[in-house]
């Protein structure tokens, strides 16, 4: 169980520099098609935001802001989004993540209907990514044991 | 101004080789965190330089930022489990 | 004979009035006790009323400048500025301002940021003027031949009061080549220096005083303080 950090330097820091940098992560994910990026980046940036705010404010007050279930929520969420839109390229008769058939949906030209199927698919990959990460962060440093209420 | 650029770079690299013996030989962990931390200084850098020296400097912009925020995270998340002598729980 | 009974009825008289005197002035006392209980109730009452709307007003307001810094930084990172990308920026801007909006700015008071942040841009050249000059004094220090280093310790207590200001005041101390800042406590700053130069820089304040200014602490008087004197003025005023 990570402790409250006691040095107020770093909490202060992290408190003022955590939605900037949850602001970059989003911003790589957003123009992944026009600078170094993407999904799987973004998502990785979005995830050691919030490994910072652990190790600077603890795991419990992390926890009252992200819970463990909103972050397995998350993860299945990211893998809904990207399945679920190649499904939905399936039902428009195309192929599987076929993005030229979201364009009889969307009413935009075919190069764009392409854009926006990307980026939505890379959406998918980020929140998953951040979601598994920050999972993987909490189980190896508790050990695995749940957080025990009466042993405070 | 190309070759301005490209010679400044060496010069990192080399002033990093230097730093690189406090990494490997810094008697105790402490030496060794703060050397990879410098060298993290360093490497920023030098991305911005070959972003200069390619002409694309708004790409290299992005890449090295991202470098700093990891560097960061690592020496807190690194001193924070140096603090707790060995065991973070 | 006469006299006696004169002087008893006398004091008999005198117990009555003074038993009199001593019920007349507990009932006053009981009287003021009850009225200053009670306005010590309402006086809470109101007070509580007034901290909430304050906090749903700081609230409000964090969310919206919250909004407005990310939707900037968003703004100069992106170097696209067509419809798509811009709202793309504005919903981004908004959803991380929603999950993190008491993050930025915790112990903000309202009405001050504008100024605030006037002066922080008036004292950042400042202090690129003290790095610059720290710069070359340790320069010349530790490429002399002798090496005159002195290392020490400072510790010394700031007038500063929030945590803003102490990390502000830190990270300066720290920037300027020369002194690193190691530990606070207690607002207490345990400061390495590197000769006596620096030292004496340091505890001369004047860098606390800017950053002092900047935050607009340590200058102004304690409302409460005043509040706090008046009863007994006016206890004093009454006496006379």
């Amino acid at each position: 169980m990570i402790q409250i950090s006691d040095d107020i330097i770093i909490k202060t820091l992290a408190r003022v520099l955590v939605p900037f940098i949850l602001l970059y992560a989003l911003y790589v994910i957003m123009h992944g098609h026009h600078s170094p990026g993407g999904g799987f980046q973004g998502g990785v940036i979005l995830g050691a935001s919030l490994v910072l705010l652990v190790i600077t404010h603890g795991l419990k007050d992390t926890q009252k802001r992200i819970s463990e279930k909103s972050v397995a929520i998350f993860s299945s969420l990211g893998v809904l989004i990207y399945a679920g839109i190649g499904v939905l390229c399936l039902i428009l008769l195309g192929n599987f993540l076929d993005y030229s058939k979201l364009a009889i949906l969307l009413n935009v030209p075919l190069a764009q209907a392409r854009s926006l199927g990307i980026l939505g698919v890379e959406i998918g990959v980020g929140l998953a990514v951040m979601a598994v990460m920050f999972s993987i962060f909490c189980n190896i440093a508790t050990g695995g044991k749940q957080a025990e209420e009466d042993n405070d | 101004m190309d070759t301005f650029f490209v010679v400044i770079g060496m010069g990192l690299c080399i002033l990093v080789l230097f730093v690189l013996y406090r990494v490997v030989y810094g008697p105790g962990v402490f030496n060794r965190v703060a050397a990879l931390s410098a060298i993290g200084n360093k490497t920023l850098i030098i991305l911005l330089i070959m972003g200069f020296v390619y002409h694309r400097v708004e790409m290299f912009i992005d890449i090295s930022m991202v470098y700093a925020l990891l560097n960061f995270i690592g020496t807190i998340a690194a001193s924070k489990y140096l603090e707790m002598e060995g065991s973070i729980s | 004979m006469e006299v006696t009974l004169l002087i008893e009825a006398m004091d008999t008289s005198v117990g009555l009035l003074e038993d009199a005197r001593k019920k007349a002035v507990e009932l006053l006392d009981s009287a003021v006790k009850l009225t200053s209980e009670t306005r010590g109730v309402e006086e809470k009452k109101i007070q509580a009323i007034l901290k909430g709307a304050q906090e749903t007003k700081l609230e409000f307001l964090n969310v919206i400048a919250t909004f407005i810094i990310l939707f900037g930084f968003w703004v100069l990172l992106s170097g696209k500025y067509d419809f798509f990308h811009l709202t793309l920026g504005v919903i981004c801007s908004l959803l991380v301002a929603f999950l993190t909006h008491d993050l930025l700015f915790a112990n903000a008071r309202v009405g001050d940021a504008r100024v605030i942040f006037q002066r922080f841009i008036m004292y950042v050249p400042w202090l690129l003027y003290q790095i610059v000059s720290s710069n070359i004094h340790v320069a010349l220090v530790v490429l002399s031949r002798k090496k005159p280093i002195d290392p020490r310790i400072i510790r010394f207590k700031t007038k500063l009061e929030s945590d803003i200001s102490w990390v502000t005041l830190a990270n300066s101390i720290t920037l300027t080549p020369g002194t690193i800042t190691m530990d606070i406590k207690d607002g207490e700053f345990f400061v390495h220096a590197l000769d006596k130069k620096v030292a004496d820089d340091l505890h001369a304040g004047e860098m606390e005083d800017r950053v002092a200014h900047v935050f607009m602490e340590a200058d102004h008087i304690y409302v409460q303080d005043v509040l706090d004197v008046a009863p007994i003025f006016g206890e004093l005023k009454k006496g006379l």
